[in-house]
């Protein structure tokens, strides 16, 4: 994925960022140095939009008319010390010490508020939910996560790129070996090279497992979510089955290094007959459970107008992923700037109208079927090729943007490295990152009751949000 | 607490979420821990037994306390994986701490980036040996409780 970097001076840099956003997918942004970078995807090309700040450090906040920098730049401003006078939300994104920010409350006679988190009830990662609430009806709900900051990009910087690559796999449980691909997408157009057609067969059967044991899971809990316990306990034994193909094809239930930069891991299994008629077998179950959950109209009644999200609120967030889709924006990272075997293997990208949850899980269950397609195609195709092992890199010095469709969306890593193949800058741009600040718009006008639904319908991860 | 019928209660502190991706596999038909009588409850004032995870952060270590304050005792608390253990890839320096289970003190350890659903499973069976006063003085329970 070869990057474009323009850097802009003087006053128009704020115009051209925006001008920028409505020409193209936004990513997200961040500071490194002296610089500020906004970083965007489109058709083919990867673009990063930079400007080198004042002595002062003084920025024009984007967010004071895109929200979707209102994260990105809240951020800037806490970690990196990018002086914004003009962010709409002034809180600090993360706690101070563990202290959290006081929570954004609506006021008026007969509102009442009550917070939930960060220690939640389930198995659930942490974060705190504000509700105010008239009655059962939500009136605003202040999502505020970063109670699983670790420092990861200050962690990882001055690693070389070999050693940070286990602990970019490890940022996040859910989203493993998406975050791998980015990462390794992001070197490999660094050091110039493509690789042979079965570690792109190999790399795309690993991500669509991926996405195939997370959307199981994602409407499993969204059955949960409307009261339908037989189709969560079936939901997630199949998960746990797809789980169990992934450690059959690379050793790991989560696929934890089965993506490396120059290659895959291991790959033991990866071309064996066991793993094709497992998968054939797990397609076929998945297809039945599909029809009954969606056949269920009780399930389908309650997920209909649940958690909607207009077309016009996505955008402005810069939404990604399913949720995206889910009001008919064909944003698929796999078409828009295809990678690896997604060049030939045609993906047909799932779309649906209403941005509610029956709209989101409709996506996640017509993507289900494909990526069974296309898992199989390449474990089918690429027995014609032998096994190779990962190629060594020779990363040259300089930016690299890389961007990956993750199960839930849009997933980049932005590297700046030196010439002694070490990290000077990492960035992660979560699809989550992207999608939290939806949740919360997304429950305005909604049942209390219906939280745990409409969030499952998102599903988003917490870990590498907050990194 | 009745034949080691224990109730556990889950504590994320900073975890990647893989540990979280095993810990709920133990609910699915294939692990079902409600056959050995085990629950997950909802708070941990009905909890015999915490699991923590993750190397512990700045934000999670109040939350973290008060939530072990308010379990009755006695109670056990078991570290579930590399980073609760002190041994994982984001154990350091802050807004990192040492590991969950190293800072409040777990007498159950668990390893694995993730640990397997099995492994866990073993690791809440070397708690609940520890809480059964019959079986105080089992070997089982004197060595170390470290679960592989």
């Amino acid at each position: 994925m070869k990057s474009q970097q323009e850097f802009v001076t003087g006053d128009d840099f704020k115009s051209r960022v925006l001008d920028e956003c409505l020409r193209a997918v936004p990513l997200g942004a961040y500071a490194y140095g002296d610089d500020i970078h906004y970083a965007f995807i489109d058709a083919g090309a990867t673009r990063v939009l930079s400007r080198t700040l004042g002595p002062g450090r003084q920025a024009d906040a984007v967010s004071a008319i895109a929200p979707l920098y209102s994260w990105d730049e809240r951020e800037m401003h806490d970690d990196w010390d990018v002086r914004f006078d003009d962010l709409p939300d002034p809180r600090p994104l993360r706690g101070i010490e563990g202290n959290m920010p006081a929570a954004v409350t609506a006021a008026g006679e007969g509102l009442t508020h009550f917070v939930v988190g960060p220690v939640h009830a389930g198995i659930i990662e942490p974060g705190r939910f504000t509700f105010s609430s008239g009655g059962e009806t939500v009136v605003h709900l202040d999502a505020q996560l970063s109670y699983s900051h670790r420092g990861v990009e200050r962690r990882l910087a001055g690693m070389t790129v070999q050693e940070a690559a286990p602990l970019v796999a490890r940022i996040c449980g859910g989203c493993s070996a998406s975050r791998s691909m980015a990462y390794a997408l992001a070197l490999e157009s660094l050091a110039g090279v493509g690789l042979d057609s079965w570690t792109d067969l190999a790399r795309l059967a690993i991500l669509e497992l991926e996405r195939i044991y997370n959307h199981l899971a994602d409407l499993a809990a969204s059955a949960a979510g409307a009261g339908w316990g037989p189709g969560f306990a079936r939901g997630m034994a199949l998960k746990e089955s797809a789980m169990r193909l992934c450690a059959l094809a690379c050793g790991h239930r989560l696929l934890f290094d089965a993506i490396v930069p120059g290659g895959v891991g291991r790959t033991t299994m990866l071309d064996s007959d066991e793993l094709l008629r497992q998968t054939n077998t797990l397609q076929e179950d998945v297809g039945r459970y599909l029809d009954a959950l969606f056949g269920n109209a009780s399930v389908v009644a309650r997920w209909h107008g649940a958690g909607k999200a207009g077309r016009e609120t996505l955008r402005a967030f810069g939404a990604v992923g399913p949720a995206r889709r889910a009001a008919g924006d064909k944003i698929d990272v796999r078409t828009l700037h295809p990678y690896g075997a997604y060049r030939w293997l045609q993906v047909s990208v799932a779309l649906a109208k209403s941005s509610d949850a029956y709209a989101r899980c409709s996506v996640k269950r017509d993507e289900l079927h494909d990526s069974f397609r296309l898992a199989k195609e390449a474990l089918m195709t690429m027995r014609f090729n032998a096994p190779t092992p990962a190629l060594p890199l020779a990363v040259v010095p300089g930016l690299a943007v890389g961007v990956v469709e993750g199960p839930r969306g849009t997933e980049t890593v932005i590297l700046h490295v030196d010439d002694q193949n070490r990290l000077l800058r990492i960035h992660v741009i979560s699809a989550s990152y992207r999608n939290w600040p939806v949740v919360a718009r997304a429950m305005d006008g909604n049942i209390v009751p219906d939280f745990p639904l409409v969030n499952k319908s998102f599903n988003l991860c917490y870990a590498c949000a907050d990194r | 607490m009745i034949g080691r019928s224990i109730g556990i209660r889950h504590l994320v502190c900073g975890s990647c979420n893989g540990c979280e991706h095993e810990m709920n596999a133990l609910t699915n038909s294939f692990y079902d821990i409600t056959r050995e009588g085990w629950d997950l409850v909802a708070s941990p004032r009905h909890a015999d037994v915490v699991t923590v995870t993750g190397p512990m952060t700045d934000a999670m270590r109040g939350p973290a306390h008060e939530t072990i304050d308010a379990v009755p005792r006695p109670r056990i608390i078991v570290a579930i994986g590399d980073c609760a253990i002190g041994d994982g890839p984001w154990c350091g320096p802050k807004p990192s701490g040492e590991g969950a289970g190293v800072e409040l003190n777990a007498t159950v350890s668990v390893r694995g980036c993730p640990p397997s659903p099995d492994a866990i499973r073993d690791g809440l069976r070397a708690a609940a040996r520890q809480l059964d006063p019959a079986f105080a003085g089992d070997t089982e329970s004197n060595m170390n409780n470290q679960t592989r």
